[in-house]
């Protein structure tokens, strides 16, 4: 069954229910703990960030800002390639999920994990491999059409863009798609509704609080992106570049902070608008199991909706193709002889002090993230009610704020040890004098910069969760952990593995806040690329790019071993011949 | 509803508490004094070579010397910026490779413990602050780096001139970095101050006249070589030794110039930073890289600068500087100026429109 509630009611909660559960003292503890962590790891930098955004000295510039057309122009170059990005990506993420959940289509499997290898993908990787393909003087885009495409700009931003980050608006539908109850398409269509208006009528509008937070999160990194624009910008500046050059090239904090500012003027925008449309009309779609079977599309309009997907996925392959040839040959384009310099270097030269401590890292951030990620989620959408927005809003800071701000915070609140008197309160987290040598703070950056994503999956999937099931639960005695542990999780399951793979993708894939925190003795095997990539080591930084890739893709492998692949929520059926 | 608020209340005096505590607990700062007596017996390097170089001069100074040794790559702005964040309570001991213009901003900031090196009295006096902030280890040119191929399909000549590269035909077609990530692109916007005779406004008119044949301001000095290389540009300003370098990597088709006007140079630094956490074993290093030995390992990881010892070997490949048009080139001015200039570059230049 599949409601259209309005929002709970809050009248609909006796109060003493609630006061049981606000007093459980694990709860307590639970909100403690999170609340520490993304004061740590996110408020405090931003505070420190914001305290030199809005020192006296940095007022003057918000004028400068406003008055200034070159600034002005690139405030919108900003919010255009948010929304391009944003729209671009949803939209694929949309296409791929749809062609694997509702099209009777070959090599569906094939097809999702292409799908899925943007997420793993190194930063630098797919804007230096597109150079390589679709610049202008690219292997595919001049060699084999001839044609002398001009790829630096925004609409090389926004194709690199959507390339690397649509799997995350991918997995989220998907996982969305696979929870309508097929009961509500099977209704329209025995009411005689077409393919197509079934689409428009019924899953659009049931998933368009699935389609704005992919769009949010898009939007929120494509602004804050800055690997890319440093290959592809071509004069195309926005305000996370002219941020990081302000800050490395000048270290002109205050500017720097001023610009984030108004970076993160439009990041926090979307998140309110996003929640305000969330909270306008909760449609409930998974309301225990669901009943009926999805009727895949077995017509001829399969074939031009699965033929843009496979070109989409060529494209990637492509891209992916030359990261690991170019680590095997010499100058791919220009020589392409074999050589295992390139990998040698990495596996078993320099680089693999680099690749030991990245792994180590991301292993120890990766499970605190997605849970922690899981349940900030939990409490924010069940449990907190006036201050959730807030615990909300901390947790989804490591990705609303762009990451070489954080970097710069982390500096700025961390690099000194904090003493009262004499007492030393605070060790020093940053720099290679600090704790551990500075690998505290990185895996602190690690988890903040991938909280959110497991953040984001699970509100997603509990939104779509009636509380009445929970409710069930507890007024059948069980403790709010109970419930969670028994009944939440295994419906949210695909969330956790979803937040946990995307987290330790991010970990392991994170740059703009990293190099700002590596030291010598914590080397990061993005940072490796960046340098190799910006130094003109193509060779070496695609090697890393494979090294890195290869882990990623083992670790979703052993991670979806030990979570597990998901409940299945519904039957399919095969074909609709066979039903007949 | 009185949990509701109390939790709440728990939630935000936990964060204010910490915030208060993190923001007014006082940093203790490294007082800046001598830190000898605690000296590791290692040296944190900042290095702004190529990362091979910095590899194999960090590994063969523990070989030489048995003082272990780490580095961080970083461009020159970079490197400044992270020796600035890191006032008081460094993490790096020593700043190693990219042009002095960069050490003579640090110096200027008291970011730098001046230190005259023993072995600094073989070092010709052009190549070395006389107060010991910094000490050159080699010399590298600025210079075309053409990709012949691009321009005979665009029918241009290989520029010889600064000029040369103004023609409309290389509109988009010129690499260069940003002044203030790249210490390369700082020593190209200051060859153009020398060469107008110290008129940055006239220097800074050039560079918007050349602004519509620049494809982009990359961050790294050395990646337009790369880009010439793909043939993404025709031509790339940078120093001439990254260009010999990446003829090296496989890129036959490209081929070095010099404009006519005269060219700038850097001056490879090395210098030791304030309240460094091992000083002795900074000076170490100081010293070691002033060595022929240090000096000499450039040319095995394709690095080909000129080194500033002049009883250093010097490799064929490696661009011999008295044969080429060098402007008057004072690290310490440009350094002084570097700052102010380069936010000039970006207002007037870098975000300028492309018309």
């Amino acid at each position: 069954m599949t409601l259209l509630l309005p929002e709970r009611a809050p009248t609909a909660t006796p109060p003493g229910a609630r006061r049981r559960r606000g007093g459980d003292p694990a709860i307590r503890l639970l909100i403690v703990v999170c609340v520490l962590l993304v004061a740590i790891g996110a408020a405090i930098p931003l505070i420190a960030v914001l305290a030199t955004a809005f020192a006296p000295d940095a007022l003057p510039r918000y004028a400068e800002f406003f008055t200034s057309s070159v600034d002005l122009g690139i405030l919108r170059n900003t919010l255009v390639l948010g929304a391009l990005v944003g729209a671009c990506g949803t939209a694929l993420g949309f296409l791929f999920a749809f062609v694997q959940t509702r099209l009777d289509v070959p090599g569906k499997k094939i097809l999702h994990v292409i799908a899925m290898m943007p997420i793993v993908s190194p930063p630098f990787a797919v804007a230096t491999a597109t150079v390589v393909l679709y610049g202008r003087r690219g292997v595919i885009s001049n060699g084999v059409f001839g044609l002398q495409y001009d790829i630096y700009g925004l609409d090389g931003l926004v194709f690199v863009l959507s390339m690397s980050l649509f799997p995350v608006a991918y997995l989220g539908l998907l996982g969305m798609l696979r929870g309508l109850d097929p009961a509500v398409e099977e209704a329209a269509m025995n009411l005689g509704a077409s393919r197509w208006r079934i689409l428009r009528t019924v899953i659009l509008p049931l998933l368009a609080p699935g389609l704005v937070a992919p769009f949010l999160l898009l939007f929120v990194e494509a602004i804050a992106d800055l690997a890319n624009p440093l290959v592809l910008g071509g004069d195309y500046t926005v305000l996370a570049s002219r941020a990081y050059l302000a800050v490395t090239g000048e270290y002109d904090l205050t500017s720097a902070s001023v610009y984030c500012v108004i970076l993160l003027v439009p990041s926090l925008a979307m998140y309110f608008g996003q929640r305000w449309w969330l909270n306008r009309k909760v449609r409930t779609t998974i309301t225990g199991r669901p009943s009926g079977s999805v009727h895949l599309i077995t017509g001829w309009s399969r074939w031009p909706i699965y033929g843009l997907a496979l070109l989409v996925a060529a494209v990637i392959v492509s891209l992916y193709s030359t990261v690991i040839i170019g680590s095997v040959t010499k100058v791919f384009g220009v020589d392409n002889t074999l050589t295992l310099d390139y990998l040698r270097e990495v596996v078993a030269g320099p680089g693999v002090e680099a690749v030991l401590d990245t792994l180590l890292f991301a292993a120890i951030a990766t499970p605190i993230a997605g849970v922690v990620g899981l349940m900030v989620a939990w409490l924010v959408v069940r449990h907190l009610r006036r201050t959730a927005w807030l615990l909300d809003l901390g947790g989804t800071l490591g990705v609303a704020v762009p990451g070489t701000v954080l970097g710069i915070g982390f500096v700025l609140a961390y690099r000194p040890d904090r003493y009262i008197g004499d007492f030393l309160v605070f060790p020093s987290l940053v720099g290679g004098s600090a704790l551990a040598a500075g690998a505290v703070s990185i895996v602190l950056a690690y988890v903040i910069r991938s909280l959110p994503a497991g953040q984001r999956t699970a509100v997603g999937a509990l939104t779509q969760l009636h509380p009445s099931i929970e409710e069930a639960s507890t007024d059948l005695g069980a403790s709010a952990l109970q419930t969670f542990r028994r009944v939440t999780l295994p419906l949210i399951r695909p969330a956790l593995l979803t937040g946990l793979s995307y987290s330790f993708a991010r970990s392991m894939t994170s740059v703009s806040t990293i190099v700002l925190l590596v030291t010598p003795e914590t080397k990061i095997i993005t940072s490796q690329v960046m340098s190799a990539a910006s130094t003109g080591r193509y060779g070496v930084a695609f090697a890393y790019c494979t090294v890195l890739t290869a882990i990623v893709l083992a670790g979703f492998l052993v991670i979806r071993f030990i979570v597990g692949a998901g409940a299945e929520l519904h039957r399919t059926a095969t074909s609709e011949g066979q039903q007949k | 509803m009185v949990s509701i608020r109390s939790r709440r209340l728990a939630a935000l005096s936990i964060t204010l508490m910490l915030t208060a505590s993190a923001m007014s607990a006082c940093a203790k700062e490294n007082a800046g004094g001598d830190n000898s007596a605690t000296d590791g017996n290692v040296v944190h390097v900042v290095c702004g070579a190529t990362e091979d170089w910095c590899a194999a001069t960090t590994e063969k100074f523990s070989k030489s010397t048995g003082v272990k040794a780490d580095f961080v790559r970083l461009s020159s702005g970079e490197a400044l910026a992270r020796i600035k964040a890191g006032k008081g309570s460094p993490e790096f001991d020593v700043w190693y490779g990219g042009p002095a213009d960069g050490y003579s901003a640090a110096g200027g900031e008291g970011l730098l413990e001046p230190y005259v090196s023993a072995n600094a009295s073989v070092i010709p006096a052009t190549y070395k602050d006389p107060t010991g902030l910094w000490t050159g280890v080699y010399v590298g040119a600025l210079g075309f780096c053409s990709n012949k191929k691009i321009l005979a399909e665009r029918g241009v000549a290989v520029p010889q001139s600064w000029a040369d590269l103004l023609n409309p035909k290389l509109a988009k077609e010129v690499g260069m970095a940003h002044p203030s990530t790249s210490g390369t692109a700082y020593t190209a916007l200051w060859t153009q101050v020398q060469l107008a005779g110290g008129d940055q406004a006239k220097a800074l008119e050039y560079m918007r006249k050349l602004h519509p044949n620049v494809l982009q301001y990359t961050k790294s000095g050395a990646a337009p070589a790369q880009m010439a290389a793909r043939g993404e540009v025709a031509v790339g300003i940078i120093f001439s030794h990254d260009c010999v370098a990446t003829v090296e990597a496989g890129f036959p088709d490209l081929q070095v110039s010099f404009p006519a006007e005269g060219t700038g140079y850097e001056t490879g630094g090395v210098a030791l930073v304030k309240s460094a956490r091992n000083p002795v074993s900074g000076k170490k290093f100081v010293d070691w890289a002033l060595t022929t030995e240090a000096q000499e390992i450039g040319p095995t990881v394709k690095a080909y600068q000129f080194p500033t010892n002049p009883d250093a070997k010097v490799s064929d490949k490696v661009v011999k500087l008295p044969t080429i048009k060098m402007v008057t080139y004072d690290a310490t001015v440009a350094g002084q100026a570097k700052s102010a200039l380069n936010k000039r570059f970006d207002a007037e230049v870098a975000q300028a429109p492309k018309s």
